[in-house]
């Protein structure tokens, strides 16, 4: 048995045909959990290492089929409640639900496994294409490395979008971009609206880029949270100081995650506040360029 | 002045202000209103004509056109000959007796340009009057009178445009049609005209033919001319965007059902009969035009094989990226190997066209017709007879089998009809032509009537061709498969209590119904079980369609189709096994059903591409929908070649990507379920759009509506 028949990943999806992942066709494996809690997050099902219950409420024809469950987990008495405390996740629920209403988000795949998948659109890849390892924070489960390692030993282009935390020097040679999240250059500020510092996010940055890596950065616009002129300075000048820094990408904030929210049981963080203004996109935009 | 887009990039400019006026004029209707106010010459005045032989009728209504129909000359026009009588549009003769259609027209065939442009039709004259001197005293003499009598008609015409662009001082287009298209074209610019005039005078007379490969061959012409110093790039642009407005010509703006053209297929790029390949200055100038003018009157489609150059194919994504769905693709090494593999030599392969939308023939030679066929329909109301009580398999195979033999009587009766129809037996056992409606003008330009001596109906093209097409290809399979799964391998319901929830439209069981729709997954996932009993009932059809093929003078090969059908279908049929409703959309083409296809566009490609697409000789025709938003950029515009190109690696057969606007879009929002497969892929997160909430599938929807 060879290592990679091992190591497990945790995927909470893998999607076909993305085209904004990265250049060319891709295939998006989204990895479960992230050291992060960022305010705006948009898959705050992915945030989690743990496995969880996702309820899809449109879905629901409200058989009440779940409420078998041994651990009454599903209730109906005032409407159909989830308690997901008592939940241990044995995916019965989720087998007999007829509309697919619940799922257990995260399953635990080979890099043989993860492999055969993303090979089905190998014939849509050509010279571009290839696979965008996403999440989640893909460096936050170990055998990220591996899987990177295994991917280029099939020939296949990998792409790893990273939030920056974590130490990714060993995964360079396996990985031919990096789309690295910078999501404030203001480290109180960092650490209010993702609950980490920003200090580890630049350290690293730099190291990869010393060790040769291709980065594109990911930058979220945030209404009133980071739509200041300094902190546009801050990027551009990280851009100047980057050796191997192909680009900037501005995400502007949308209200989308709050409809995601609804999955896990959270709090709905869709806020419209915090969507950034013309103006300001392109005053980054303006900044980024030079 | 702009030409609509979805994509929301600018369309370039390369063409002159006064022919982009023109081109929006005649995509504004302006010509085909002018048409509708001249339907049809008259007849009435012809004394005797009710006492003349059917072809005799004819060859009157032809002259009756060609003196008769008015001339027009657009300000300005680089070529000339106009297809001006309104009733042409409805696919008639447009000349009427007593307040009617005498003679319905014909279409899907494209005509052979060829010998026109390179011959002239002069030496089609010469191949009439041989026949005639053949024929007299015969049966077919009748038809070769009326071949000469229809060039004299064309005659007519081509002498009244004469004199009149003579008189207004269009000296270039006067010049050019003393030469063409009676004698040999000598120039690129005579040579469109050339294909026009002919091309005209067919539509003129009622016809709706296909063009074929334009770019194999004007492209010769050109390069001569550029070598020669004769002509520039932009005039050869400008001149050949003439030829492309003028086709809009017909387009009225009351056609109900979007339905804006006729047929007038164009085929560019692949290879010769030699294998060579034929991509040119003019396949690109083609590709220009439409991109520039954004015209969907000529369905183009591009012949794409394992060799095609990056720069090809990198044009091609750029021009579909504009949306409307103008630009198709061939897999060409797929259709040349299921021609011969089906019996037609390869040189004779490898020149393929199309009828005008997409069904593969040998262009110039063939007369093509197909039947549609509901095939879901035949499932519920024959197999399962509308879910009666009385129905009962107690294998899927035995269903199957069951299904099979009702597809099999069913084409057995199309051969029937048409040796009943169409056909006669000699004493001898030789099936030959009964007589059917005059058409000789088309006739005229179709390999191996003249010479033959029997019209485009009466057998005389090289080629027959009567084509099978399933319909509901994946609403049937995914019903056969549902019934496979829940009844005989999950056992989750009994055969006879199912067809009563079936019969109930679903109305008692909807749990069932929500494990059907969600617990399986079906064709155009790339899940091999669902795909490959596609890829067995396809294979199954065909051979079917095999037995019957030559049994009567007429080929056979099957093909899928619904071209919008679906729409009609999906209110008449009943509910399906796999969760739909009764009235709810049905599966277009050979595409997924609606709504099942949860993994994308490079999924229903593979599943597509699973079936024995080289046993249909006349294609399949998958459609793709994608979202501008998803081909938007370097990156995007990186993808859909990916696309293209892994199409061709995977075998497919013929591809339709559509790039939909904000209209579909505020149909997915209105019917979430039908559309599950439209993705908005924005960096960093991932969603389908109908997963997205209201506010935020508006603002893709206005992103979407700025472009227009
Ligand atoms: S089983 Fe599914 S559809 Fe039925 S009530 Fe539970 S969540 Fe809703
Ligand atoms: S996953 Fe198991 S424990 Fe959790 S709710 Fe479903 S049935 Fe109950």
């Amino acid at each position: 048995m060879n290592v990679a028949d091992e190591i497990t990943l945790r995927v909470s999806e893998i999607q076909r045909f993305c085209m904004h992942d990265g250049p060319g066709v891709r295939t998006t494996v989204f990895l479960k959990g992230c050291p992060m809690r960022c305010l705006w997050c948009h898959n705050s099902e992915m945030q989690k290492t743990e496995k969880e219950l996702l309820f899809f409420k449109n879905k629901c024809i409200g058989c009440r089929l779940c409420a078998s469950c041994k651990n009454g987990v599903h209730t109906f008495k005032y409407g159909h409640k989830i308690d997901r405390e008592k939940c241990l996740l044995c995916g019965e629920c989720e087998k007999n639900c007829p509309s697919s209403a619940l799922l257990i988000c995260g399953r635990d795949m080979s890099i043989d496994e993860i492999i055969r998948e993303v090979k089905k659109d190998a014939a849509f890849y050509g010279q571009t294409g290839g696979v965008t390892l996403s999440g989640g924070e893909p460096f936050a489960q170990p055998g990220v490395t591996e899987l990177l390692k295994r991917l280029k030993a099939e020939g296949i282009n990998t792409a790893v979008e990273t939030c920056g935390y974590y130490d990714v020097t060993d995964a360079v040679p396996y990985t031919d971009l990096f789309l690295w999240d910078i999501k404030d250059t203001d480290e109180a500020r960092h650490k209010k609206n993702t609950g980490c510092r920003n200090k580890p996010v630049i350290d690293d940055l730099f190291a990869a880029d010393k060790a040769g890596a291709k980065i594109r950065l990911r930058c979220i616009l945030v209404n009133g949270v980071n739509t200041d002129e300094t902190h546009y300075k801050n990027v551009a000048a990280l851009m100047k100081k980057l050796r191997n820094c192909v680009g900037a990408d501005i995400l502007p904030y949308h209200a989308y995650g709050g409809s995601k929210a609804e999955l896990t049981g959270r709090e709905d963080n869709g806020d419209k506040a915090l969507i950034p203004t013309e103006e300001q996109i392109n005053r980054f935009k303006e900044m980024i360029k030079n | 002045m702009g030409f609509a887009s979805v994509n929301g990039i600018e369309r370039p400019v390369r063409l002159c202000e006064k022919t982009r006026a023109y081109a929006e004029e005649s995509l504004g209707h302006k010509y085909g209103l002018d048409a509708k106010k001249t339907p049809c010459v008259s007849l009435d005045g012809i004394t005797g004509f009710e006492s003349f032989s059917p072809v005799q009728k004819y060859d009157a209504a032809i002259r009756a056109i060609a003196e008769n129909a008015p001339l027009r000359i657009c300000d300005g026009e680089l070529i000339s000959g106009a297809a001006t009588l309104g009733a042409a549009i409805s696919h008639v003769v447009p000349a009427f007796y007593n307040g009617a259609a005498v003679y319905m027209s014909n279409s899907h065939l494209t005509a052979d340009f060829f010998s026109i442009v390179k011959d002239g039709i002069d030496s089609i004259r010469k191949k009439a009057e041989q026949a005639y001197r053949k024929y007299k005293g015969t049966d077919k003499e009748e038809f070769a009178k009326s071949c000469i009598n229809c060039l004299n008609s064309f005659d007519i015409w081509h002498k009244r445009y004469l004199k009149e662009l003579y008189n207004i001082g269009y000296t270039a287009n006067y010049e050019n049609l003393l030469t063409v298209p009676y004698k040999p074209a000598k120039t690129f610019y005579q040579a469109v005209q050339s294909v026009w005039f002919a091309f005209a005078f067919m539509r003129l007379c009622g016809n709706w033919p296909g063009i074929g490969r334009l770019d194999l061959l004007l492209g010769p012409y050109l390069q001569n001319d550029l070598q020669n110093g004769v002509i520039t790039l932009d005039f050869a642009r400008e001149i050949l965007a003439h030829f492309f407005i003028k086709g809009c010509e017909w387009i009225c703006g009351d056609c109900g059902s979007g339905d804006a053209q006729h047929y007038q297929n164009l085929v560019i790029s692949g290879v010769d009969e030699n294998g060579c390949d034929v991509t040119n200055e003019v396949t690109y100038l083609i590709l220009d035009i439409i991109e520039e003018l954004g015209i969907s009157d000529f369905p183009t489609t591009v012949r794409l094989n394992k060799n095609s150059g990056e720069k090809l194919i990198k044009r091609v994504a750029e021009v579909m990226r504009f949306g409307g769905g103008t630009l198709a693709v061939y897999n060409e090494d797929k259709v040349i190997e299921s021609m011969t593999k089906y019996g037609y030599e390869l040189t004779e392969a490898r020149r393929f066209a199309n009828d005008g939308c997409w069904e593969v023939q040998v262009p110039g030679k063939t007369n093509f017709s197909y039947v549609p066929y509901d095939f879901l329909q035949l499932l519920q109301k024959k197999t399962l007879k509308s879910y009666d009580e009385s129905v009962f398999f107690d294998s899927f195979d035995t269903m199957y089998n069951a299904y099979l033999s009702d597809i099999r009587g069913l084409l057995e009766g199309l051969l029937s009809d048409v040796k009943t129809n169409l056909m006669k037996c000699e004493d001898g056992g030789e099936w030959v032509w009964k007589p059917n409606i005059p058409c000789t003008v088309i006739s005229l330009f179709e390999g191996g009537c003249v010479e033959k001596g029997r019209s485009y109906l009466e057998g005389g093209p090289v080629y027959n061709v009567i084509s099978p097409h399933i319909g509901g290809l994946a609403d049937t399979v995914n019903s056969l498969y549902a019934i496979k799964k829940l009844v005989f391998d999950d056992k989750k319901i009994g055969f006879s209590d199912f067809m009563r929830v079936l019969r109930e439209n679903w109305d008692n069981d909807e749990a069932l119904r929500q494990y059907a729709l969600n617990k399986y997954v079906y064709y155009g996932n790339d899940e091999d079980e669902p795909d490959l009993l596609c890829a067995r009932f396809l294979s199954d059809f065909a051979d079917i369609c095999k037995e019957l093929d030559n049994r009567s003078g007429y080929r056979f090969p099957g093909g899928v189709s619904t071209f919008g059908r679906q729409l009609e279908w999906s209110h008449q049929r009943l509910a399906c096994p796999y969760g739909r409703k009764s009235g709810e959309v049905l599966a277009a083409n050979a595409s997924p059903t609606p709504g099942s296809d949860k993994e994308g566009a490079t999924a229903i490609i593979k599943s597509y591409c699973k079936n024995p697409l080289v046993k249909l000789p006349v294609g399949a025709a998958l459609d793709v929908k994608l979202l501008p938003s998803s081909v938007k950029g370097e990156e995007g515009l990186d993808a859909l070649c990916s696309l293209l190109r892994g199409f061709v690696l995977l075998g497919g057969f013929f591809m339709q990507p559509d790039v939909a606007d904000a209209e579909i879009l505020r149909k997915a929002q209105k019917n979430p379920g039908e559309y599950q497969n439209l993705s908005v892929r924005v960096s960093g997160w991932n969603a389908r759009f109908v997963t997205l909430n209201k506010e935020w599938q508006d603002m893709v929807i206005e992103q979407n509506e700025c472009c227009r």
